[in-house]
Order: structure tokens, then sequence, then C-alpha cells
């Protein structure tokens, strides 16, 4: 017995060795990512304060000006827009709609999507297939098609873009999270606290669901792109946020037109949405790595 | 015997899950939509005029009504006439079906094309340059979305350059840009998904046999390791067929496709009701059929799954 723990000791230390370096290398390329994202959240939060401007003001008179980095002056960071807004305010206050989006749809299709894949789980019988047989049902529909016609029904607001994207994502988690359950359901524990007396309520609780936990924030953090990348391709498709607010998918769609005569009205939003977009799957795919392992194959 | 049966199940399943779909679709656009207002000017017009139209769009009767006349009529495959277009809806989105399966088949030539190859290369040559340029690849493609890389590759390569139109669909040049803006998507998920099957694979004893027997290192790459890397590939080939279906949505829009999901955008936003109906059955039909052909086609992949797995 003690031979053994020596030998992983011994086994854990070597391992230590070979692997830090690569350890090291690969949080080192996890820095750019992550202060993305950081700066993602800034923004977000703080789009006031860093840009104070009013993201709708118009200025004919300097229209299309140029980035300062090509020839512009340092009045507009980044270039006008076709009717003259500041770029660089749209992008901030554009990672603001983003941000409450995110901030919503993520957390609140998680737990929804996870209560109804522990319920189905737990309760495997004529409830559970029902509600899987729904899930199937809403995983076959064309999402895209769905969400420009309820985009279209409800009208454009944010809130409206919210509860789309939460129609539109939950039902992945309550897959995984009842494939988990389902496995997790035949394990000694959850046996000995059913013949303990345990209540179904206490053993969701306390039992399944930190036992998920690992899986839901996995995709959770996976999502955060997913949602992003579906908010900007609703405002594109114009049905997302209205008219008066800024958002990059409709910043995109709007310099469509200019894109011979002012390159950087397309590119400044559509660099932020690759650049977020690019970090945030990086961060998650690093996040899977280490909480959850399995989950490699998810895509 | 079994397999039919099964194959029969399936059949019921789907239309089961496409009743459902267009049942959906006919609730939600016959409560907040409003097709009369698209169709007369917005001044000078009086509530009777407005009656007038939707009596003869069918739109004035009690919801329950026009369902149970929707369902008599979809029996007996008319789904009714377009509010804006000439022509009954099935015929329209008839039109619309072949170009649609051209760019979506295009798409998943360039996601297995790119995919498998760069996924078999890279697990070859693990740790190499190539490895970490296909792996770069994969990142990119994932994380990029569609519609902007659509865009980018108008801008380089129809703007910048002459070499590709910007959009339409005349002749094999126009489907190079949307093909590649679609299926970069998924050919990242091929990529993926081969390269650590392969991995996985290239270490058990059996390839260790194949070896052994003094086999060459080409035969036991393609006939004994690539057939059991392309299981998991196979399985997610269904899921990714979604991915395109619906991503040719987008895709239509950004290049002025002429296809289904262009018109089924246009619909929506305009009301037009059975368009809009018939064309999310033939969507959902497709994807349905494309999980059904992957879960068939498993059969010849791997003789150990059986029917009943199906």
């Amino acid at each position: 017995m003690s031979e053994r723990i020596a030998d992983t000791a011994i086994e854990t230390r070597s391992r230590w060795r070979i692997r830090r370096p690569r350890r090291i290398r690969r949080s080192l390329l996890l820095v750019p990512p992550l202060t993305i994202m950081l700066m993602f959240f800034v923004f977000g939060i703080f789009a006031d304060i860093i840009a104070p401007g009013d993201p709708g003001d118009t200025n004919v008179l300097n229209k299309l000006a140029r980035p300062v980095f090509d020839g512009g002056t340092s009045e507009s960071l980044l270039g006008t827009d076709h009717i003259g807004r500041d770029i660089w305010t749209r992008i901030v206050h554009g990672a603001r709609i983003s941000l409450i989006v995110v901030a919503i749809v993520v957390p609140g299709a998680a737990l929804f999507g996870s209560t109804v894949g522990v319920i189905a789980g737990w309760r495997s019988g004529k409830l559970g297939q029902a509600l899987m047989r729904y899930v199937d049902v809403q995983l076959a529909l064309p999402a895209i098609v769905f969400a420009v016609l309820l985009g279209a029904a409800l009208g454009a607001s944010i809130w409206n873009v919210v509860l789309i994207l939460l129609f539109w994502t939950w039902a992945g988690y309550a897959r995984l999270v009842r494939a988990e359950v389902l496995s997790l359901k035949e394990r000694e524990f959850v046996i000995a606290s059913m013949a303990a007396g345990g209540s179904g309520f206490w053993i969701m609780r306390k039992q399944l669901l930190p036992n998920v936990f690992n899986t839901i924030v996995v995709i959770m953090t996976l999502q955060v792109p997913v949602v992003i990348v579906a908010e900007a391709s609703l405002s594109f498709l114009g049905v997302g946020a209205p008219v008066e607010q800024a958002t990059w998918g409709r910043m995109i769609t709007e310099a469509r037109n200019y894109l011979t005569q002012a390159w950087w009205v397309m590119w400044m939003p559509g660099l932020a949405l690759m650049l977020v977009a690019l970090s945030g799957n990086l961060v998650g795919d690093w996040l899977r790595d280490l909480l959850d392992p399995r989950l490699r194959n998810l895509g | 015997m079994q397999f039919i049966s099964l194959l029969l199940i399936r059949l019921i399943q789907t239309i089961f899950v496409i009743w459902v779909v267009v049942t959906i679709v006919f609730v939600v656009a016959r409560i907040f939509g409003n097709p009369e207002a698209a169709l007369l000017p917005p001044f000078d017009t009086t509530e009777a005029d407005y009656e007038k139209v939707r009596e003869r769009l069918g739109i004035d009767k009690p919801l329950y009504t026009q369902y149970g006349i929707f369902l008599k009529d979809a029996v007996q495959g008319d789904l009714g006439y377009s509010f804006i277009r000439a022509g009954s809806a099935i015929d329209i989105v008839a039109d619309k079906i072949l170009p649609t399966v051209k760019l979506t088949a295009a798409g998943l030539v360039v996601a297995i094309g790119l995919g498998i190859p760069l996924g078999i290369l890279a697990a070859l040559t693990r740790g190499s340059p190539y490895d970490w340029l296909a792996r770069l690849i994969a990142v990119f493609g994932q994380a990029t979305p569609s519609f902007w890389l659509g865009l980018m590759l108008i801008f380089f390569l129809a703007v910048r350059v002459d070499w590709f139109p910007t959009a339409g669909a005349e002749g094999f040049r126009a489907l190079v840009l949307p093909a590649v803006s679609l299926g970069l998507l998924s050919a990242a998920g091929f990529m993926r998904l081969t390269r650590s099957g392969m991995i996985d694979v290239m270490n058990t004893d059996f390839i260790r046999t194949a070896r052994a027997k003094g086999l060459n290192e080409r035969t036991v790459i393609v006939r004994h390791a690539l057939r059991h890397a392309m299981i998991p590939v196979a399985t997610i080939l269904g899921l990714e067929l979604g991915t395109l279906i619906a991503g040719s949505v987008i895709i239509e829009v950004v290049f002025s496709w002429p296809g289904l999901g262009r018109l089924m955008i246009e619909s929506i936003l305009k009301d037009d009701f059975p368009t809009v109906q018939a064309g999310v059955a033939v969507i959902a039909f497709s994807i349905a059929m494309g999980n059904l052909l992957v879960d068939i086609s498993y059969r010849f992949i791997d003789p150990r799954i059986q029917a009943a797995e199906l």
C-alpha cells in the first residue's frame, strides 16, 4: 500500500517536471484571448465612461472620415460611418448590447435547460420522455428561420432578442445534462441516498446538480461566443435590436454598401466581433480541457 | 424486415415533427403577422378595404377554422397560394430548392474536402508546422461568423481583385465564395474530429498488428486507421448537415443567392404566411432526411451497429 502511494508520488512529480513547460506555454497563449474577453466586459459595463459620446450622433460634414492610423484625425479614432457617426463610440456601445444579451441569455438558458435536463433524467419515465421528445423537435427546427420569424413577429427590441436566444439555446443544455443525470443515477452514492429515504428534490439539488455543475459551466462558456454571434446575425438580418441602437451586426449590415469606398466602416465592427468570438472560443476550449475533458468531441 | 419497419417508424416521426413545426409557424404567424397592411397603401384605406383583403386571403375567419381548412388542404398536397407572389406556395418554394441544394452540397464538399484531409495530415504529423497550421485554420474557422467571412471574401476576392462575382448564382465561379463561407465552420469540426480520431486509432493494437503483417503504410492508414476514425465523423455528419442547411439562410442573404433561405427571410418580413409554412416544412424535412441517411450509412461504416439502434 505504502509502496503504491510512493509510486504515485514519484509519478506525479515526474509528470509535473515533463508537463510544466507545456502548461506555461499554454497559459501564455491564453493571455491575449483572456485580455480581449476582459476588455469586452469592461467596455460593455463602462461604455459611457470609455466612449462618452452618443453612438447615434450624426455629423454629415464628417462622414466616412478615415481612422487615425490611416490618415484620419484623433477626433474619430476608428473613423466615421456613412452618416458621420463615430465608429469607436458605436463599437463600445455595441459591446454593451452584446454583453446585456449574453449576461441574461447564457445564465438564463443554463438555468432553465439544466432544470429540464435534471428532471427529465431523474424522472426518466413518461415525463422525461415527453420532455426529451419536445427537445428533439426543437433541435430539429431550422433555428435561424424560427428566430427571424419570432423577431419579425415580436418586433425590434433587445428584450425580444434575449427571448429569442433563450428559446434558441436552452434545449442543448437539457439534452447534455439529462445524459449526465441518467448515468449518475446508477452510481452508488445516489442509490445510497435513495435507500436512506432522501426525497427526489433533495437528491436532485444536493447530489445531481453539483455533479453536473462542471458540464454546465463548460457549455455556458462555450455558449458565450455562440450567443454573441447569434445576436449579431439577427441584427445583420434586420430583426435584432431597434435601428437607433448601435449593435455590431447592424453596423456590418449598414456598411455593406460602402465597402468599396471606406473599408473601415465594415472592418471595425467585424474585427471586434471576430476577435471576441475567437477569444471566447479559445477560453472556452481551455476551460473544457481543464474541467471536463470528456466533452472534447462536442465540436 | 426489422430494418424496414424501423424506417417506417422514423418516417412517421419525421412527419410528426414537420406537423408540429408547421403548426407552430402557422399560429405564431397568424397571431403576430399583419399581411393586409403590406398589401394596401398606408393612406386613404378604410377598414372595409382591409376587411376585403383579409377575406380574399382567407385570414378573416377565427384561427381554429383557418387551421382546419389548412390541414384539410395540406393532406391533399395543397399549401395555399402566396399572398404576395403569383402562384402556389409549393411551386414558389420548389423553384428555390435546387439553388439551395447546390449551395449546401458545395458547402458540404468544402467542409469534407478541407476538414478530413487536414485532419489526417495534422494527426500524422502531430506537433509539426502542418499540425499547427491545420489547428489554426480550425480555430479561425470555428470562431469566424459566416456572414462576416462571406463579406471579407467578397471584399478581397470580388472587389479588390475581380476573381469572383460579388453576388448571384450564375455559373461555377459564383458558387465558390458562398460555398467556402458556408463550409468553413463545418470543416473546422470535421478537422478536429478526424485529427483526434486518427491520433487515438494510430496507437491501438490492431494498427500495430497491421504493420507487423507487413502492410505498407498507405494501406494501414487508409484501410485500417481512417475507416475507424470516420465513425465519429459520420455521427456529426448529420448534425453538420443541419448546421449547413441553417447556415445557408444567412449566406444566401449575404450573396443574394436565389435560394430557399433568402425566400424565407423575405417572406417572413412581408408576412407571406403560406410561403413561410411551405418553406419551413421543406427545411425541416430535409434536416430529418439528412439525419436518417447518416444513421443508415452508419451500418455500412460500422457493421457492429444493429438496426435496433437506428
